[in-house]
């Protein structure tokens, strides 16, 4: 027997240089990767096939397909829709899915296949919206929300609580009370799951006792036969222990990746806390166990989590264990989701340990909340503020009440790029009309309008049929509602629904507005049909070139007291006000945010030349964000004070994106002064900072040669990412906003 | 008409000159003309044609509205000549390629106060403000403590950055507004001085001692420049006069402390400025300069420390 011991840091930098591994071999098969990093490992080489696909998010994503799992289809054109079916197929999935223990973890799991990637077609064309495309089509809403799966937030105390006998059990009960045919379905796709879950995890356990025969060295198969009495328990019983809690929840959330890319998480320092606390007095835990148990879980689920913030009587709720979480975060130094609460009442303490983590590792974690604005911006809907203040950090850009509120956010966008567009060469066809810019506002007012229509009545259709399609059985588990009344999230099932829409490109928009004006209608330097011909042609030619650059050069949004300043707060008060004053035609409430996630790009390719000088099909301005080089000096200040002042304000965030000079040293006047940065900008009414501070160099290496720095990790926009998966387009957004914003 | 000043550029989120978050608005003109300047757009007190010639698209706008014939486009090749340029600004108006630009831009105290205020949270939050720089602010006396006033009222946190080369009373006339001093120190000896800044210390030496006679904190800001002032010797004939001042100060009698309030800070000369002086067509004598090693600092940061002075390395 070998009696090699390892320190807690030393299975973490194993547990990472695996992850690195297994990151590398996706890498090498799949390619770029857009998006988070799943933390998905590839299936065994003999099973592995690729598979195209676009995700909820609208991004192309190329995907892995486990060969020996075959879904059954339940409709002639292909395809499996409605809960029986879905249920049959993922409690198929778990139950075949191979088994990942590694003898470095205190936790077994991980997750080799979605089911969503089988999904084909994805949408059940017995359910048709043609009626709706057309306009679909003229905005370029691609991102409409119909068949969007869950970006909303599970509660998961309810798992702690039962554990899978127990919600076995009481969807067992509600069946006898819930006798319709939907119920009836959605409890028989339920039960499938439970069983799977129960399956999947049951099979880890046996496996752990087979590794800890074999294991040679004491401690690694001391580990292993824990890790198999512990999942013997869990495969019915709820968890008792920390590390328990800590097994149950990786089980939960990379259930909920395979199922339908799900990743929201939450307050994991307030439903871990009892469990902490319980070890701790009983002195079968101590702080560092702790962080290594939530290190193991984090390797394997990157899932989106807040850390402070306030109780529902607005007392601080920071805790020990917030820190602790943090510290995991700060020993991995992998991509993870982690966002620090901000707040006039809350413990400073944990904002400045985040910002020094983020000067020491450089890795964008974690990101920030202003807290107070949302949960009270929440309250202009007529919630009351305790609901704001439960309603968590679980996602990119957003926030749910877990368990109780369906949301769709971050699935919505509209493109105010292309709606600008429509608008402007509407009036520039209409031969009637002397072209103006109270004109062209006039037309965008129309188009914005007709835009958000359009998605309303998408979202209804959405609603309609979602649970006849995919439904949502792996959040339903851990809500309020779905079981108990026999409805999934989607249709009824939870009591709040608050639907999220993200207006994407406002500085775009903003500043070819503010360039008309200053170049064609106060300085008369050019007139509305020669900028028309220079959009047209991409500013062609050297007078085209100069055109481009005249209107490029007009003052931007951001650059503060401008026309273009103005404009964006005009943009965003219009949409907002257009959203929060039309609910869908069946009533369902929309919250207006600014967001473009990680698809300026994507997004860009939609919309032709702009007057702000921007060639066609060049990526559209991020989130609520100005232009990268908005200034000369390209002041943080100035670009909180602009992102505060374009904020919708109704509970949904529009998060500022800022890159900081890399050559910014860590000593303790720059931390105050970040500090100060970040709490003015909550101040002044800001919701969100995703803050990257950058190695430039190792960018710009990275940019030219990814395998040269293959774990750097950066902030892309709410979510983090290793640098290298990223593709070049996407890695020359970062590589610009860094070089601009010196 | 209301009084205006050239100003060069307004900085927000200035983070290396003073304390807190700061606005620091830049005045051009300077008493003084350091070979090693860091700031060439601060030197001359007119404004003056930056040239970028490499941003260029050749779309000859400049050609046609210079009256002076300074721009010129033959067989695709750019002329410009200052020498005919009278810093007009026109064809930088007209020039959207980052080709040209007009340095120097006249203002006014409410179009500089408009800038300042935009930040006032961030200086609230920080314990910043702003910061007068240059060139050398206190040429313009008058302009600026209207600023410094108005910024008072506004109960915003003022410094000066200053090359103390000028009668002494300029300067004591805006220290009702002015709630921190920072005056550059550069080197004791007075002809070394006139050699490499055009002037001699002697004002600047005797308006250091006013200064501490009174009971503004001080920040005392010494360029580290390869021969100029960093070998030991020249060094710690500064650091001397430092502790002098120190002494002045305390000995002067707010004595219920022991804290002098004055500190120093050290600058390394760097690079950084050379392109500037290309763009804007000065002569650049310090290019050969090597910019002194962080070791180097520390060493010369740890004389002063023996000599009990509160240094700091930027
Ligand atoms: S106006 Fe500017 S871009 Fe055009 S030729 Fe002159 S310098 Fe070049
Ligand atoms: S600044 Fe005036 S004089 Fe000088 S080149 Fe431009 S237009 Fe001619």
């Amino acid at each position: 027997m070998e009696n090699n011991t390892y320190t807690y840091q030393q299975r973490i930098d194993a547990l990472r240089a695996t992850k690195l591994k297994h990151t590398q071999e996706k890498w090498d098969y799949i390619g770029v990767l857009d998006y988070d990093d799943y933390a998905l490992i590839l299936p065994p080489v003999e099973y592995r096939e690729k598979k195209h696909l676009v995700s909820a998010s609208g991004l192309e994503i190329t995907d892995v397909l486990y060969t020996k799992f075959v879904p059954k289809t339940n409709h002639p054109g292909g395809g499996f829709f409605g809960a029986r079916i879905c249920g049959e197929n993922f409690g198929k999935m778990l139950e075949i899915h191979p088994v990942y223990i590694d003898p470095f973890s205190s936790l077994a799991g991980s997750f080799m296949m979605i089911l969503l990637s089988y999904r084909d077609p994805y949408w059940n064309p017995d359910f048709n919206f043609s009626h709706l495309e057309n306009e679909h089509k003229k905005y370029k809403i691609t991102l409409h929300g119909i068949g969007a799966a869950q970006h909303f937030c599970h509660d998961m105390t309810i798992g702690f609580e039962l554990g899978w006998k127990g919600i076995l059990d009481k969807i067992r009960h509600y069946r006898t009370l819930n006798t319709d045919e939907e119920a009836t379905e959605l409890y028989d796709g339920l039960e499938d799951i439970v069983s799977g879950f129960q399956n999947w995890i049951g099979r880890h356990a046996v496996a752990a006792r087979e590794m800890a025969a074999a294991e040679k060295n004491r401690l690694l198969k001391q580990n292993l036969l824990e890790i198999a009495e512990i999942n013997e328990k869990l495969v019915s019983e709820p968890p008792t222990t920390f590390r328990e809690a800590c097994q149950w929840m990786l089980w939960y959330q990379i259930a909920g990746k395979m199922y339908n890319a799900g990743g929201s998480l939450g307050r994991i320092d307030q439903f871990l806390l009892p469990f902490y606390e319980r070890d701790i007095t009983a002195g079968i835990l101590t702080d560092e166990e702790a962080i290594f148990h939530i290190a193991c879980h984090f390797i394997h689920d990157t899932s989106y989590i807040q850390l402070g913030g306030p109780d529902e009587n607005g007392h601080d709720a920071t805790n020990k264990l917030s820190y602790l979480v943090l510290e995991a975060a700060h020993r991995l130094k992998i991509p993870m989701n982690v966002g620090v609460c901000v707040g006039e009442k809350l413990d400073t303490q944990l904002l400045r340990r985040g910002v020094e983590i983020l000067f020491e590792d450089k890795t964008g974690i974690p990101k920030f909340l202003g807290i107070d604005v949302t949960s009270k911006d929440f309250t202009k809907n007529g919630y009351p503020i305790e609901l704001g203040r439960d309603r968590v950090y679980c996602g990119c850009n957003w926030h749910a009440i877990p368990g109780r509120e369906y949301t769709m956010n971050d699935c919505v966008k509209l493109n105010l790029g292309v709606v600008f567009e429509v608008a402007f060469y509407d009036m520039m066809d209409d031969k009637n009309t002397h072209p103006s810019v109270a004109e062209l506002w006039k037309r965008y007012e129309y188009h914005m309008s007709r835009a958000v229509d359009i998605i309303a009545q998408s979202m209804d259709f959405h609603l309609d049929h979602m649970f006849q399609v995919f439904p949502e059985l792996h959040l339903d588990l851990l809500c309020h509602g779905p079981i108990e009344r026999g409805r999934d999230a989607s249709h009824g099932g939870v009591e709040f629904y608050n639907l999220g829409l993200d207006a994407a490109g406002l500085a775009t928009v903003a500043d070819s507005f503010a360039a008309l004006e200053q170049r064609i209608e106060i300085e008369k330097r050019l007139t509305w049909q020669e900028l028309t011909d220079y959009l047209k042609s991409d500013w062609a030619g050297t007078d085209g070139e100069r055109a481009r650059l005249m209107m490029k050069k007009a003052p931007k949004f951001g650059s503060g007291g401008s026309l273009a300043d103005d404009y964006a707060i005009r943009v965003s008060r219009l949409f907002t006000n257009y959203v929060i004053e039309h609910p869908t035609p069946k009533g369902f409430k929309i919250l207006p945010g600014i967001f473009s996630w990680a698809l300026t790009v994507q997004l860009g390719k939609d919309v032709g030349a702009t007057p702000n000088g921007r060639h066609a099909y060049a990526s559209i301005t991020h989130g609520p964000n100005p232009e990268p080089g908005f200034r000369k000096d390209s002041a943080p200040s100035a670009l909180a004070v602009a992102v505060a002042k374009v904020q919708p304000g109704y509970g949904n965030t529009a998060p500022m994106q800022i890159e900081l000079d890399p050559g910014l040293s860590r000593d303790e006047e720059n931390i105050e002064k970040l500090m100060s940065l970040i709490k003015t900008h909550f101040e002044l009414g800001g919701t969100q900072i995703n803050m990257n501070i950058l190695d430039k160099q190792k960018i710009v290496e990275a940019h030219e040669d990814p395998s040269r720095h293959p774990d750097l990790v950066v902030r892309v926009t709410g979510f983090s990412a290793y640098f290298a998966s990223l593709s070049p387009e996407l890695r020359q957004v970062v590589v610009d906003r860094i070089v601009t914003s010196e | 008409m209301s009084s205006t000043a050239l100003i060069f550029h307004i900085q927000r989120f200035s983070i290396h000159d003073g304390p807190g978050i700061r606005t620091t608005v830049f005045f051009k003109g300077c008493s003084l003309s350091c070979f090693w300047c860091h700031n060439p757009e601060g030197r001359h007190a007119y404004s003056e044609i930056q040239f970028v010639a490499s941003n260029c698209i050749g779309c000859g706008e400049c050609v046609y509205v210079c009256e002076h014939h300074a721009h010129q486009l033959k067989d695709g090749e750019r002329f410009y000549s200052r020498a005919l340029c009278v810093n007009c600004g026109k064809c930088a108006q007209n020039c959207f390629s980052g080709t040209l630009e007009l340095i120097g831009k006249r203002m006014t105290v409410k179009q500089v106060m408009d800038e300042i205020l935009r930040d006032s949270a961030f200086y609230e939050s920080s314990n910043g403000g702003i910061t007068l720089s240059g060139g050398e602010p206190c040429l313009k006396s008058v302009f600026i403590r209207t600023l410094l006033e108005q910024c008072k009222q506004q109960n915003i946190h003022t410094a000066l950055e200053t090359c103390g080369n000028y009668k002494w009373d300029k300067l004591n006339s805006l220290l009702p507004f002015t709630d921190l001093v920072m005056m550059d120190i550069k080197l004791m000896n007075p002809d070394k001085h006139k050699q490499v800044t055009g002037d001699s210390n002697k004002r600047i030496i005797t308006n250091a001692r006013q200064l501490v006679l009174t009971d503004k904190p001080i920040i005392f800001r010494t360029p580290i420049v390869p021969t100029v002032n960093d070998t030991i010797e020249e060094f710690s004939e500064i650091v001397d006069f430092i502790e002098e001042l120190i002494e002045l100060r305390l000995k002067r009698g707010k004595a219920s402390t022991n804290d002098a309030n004055i500190q120093l800070e050290l600058l390394p000369f760097h690079q950084l400025a050379s392109d500037k002086y290309k763009h804007l067509g000065q002569d650049y004598k310090a290019a050969q300069l090597i910019p002194p090693a962080s070791e180097k600092m520390h060493e010369l940061a740890e004389i002063a420390k023996k000599h009990a002075i509160d240094v700091k390395v930027r």
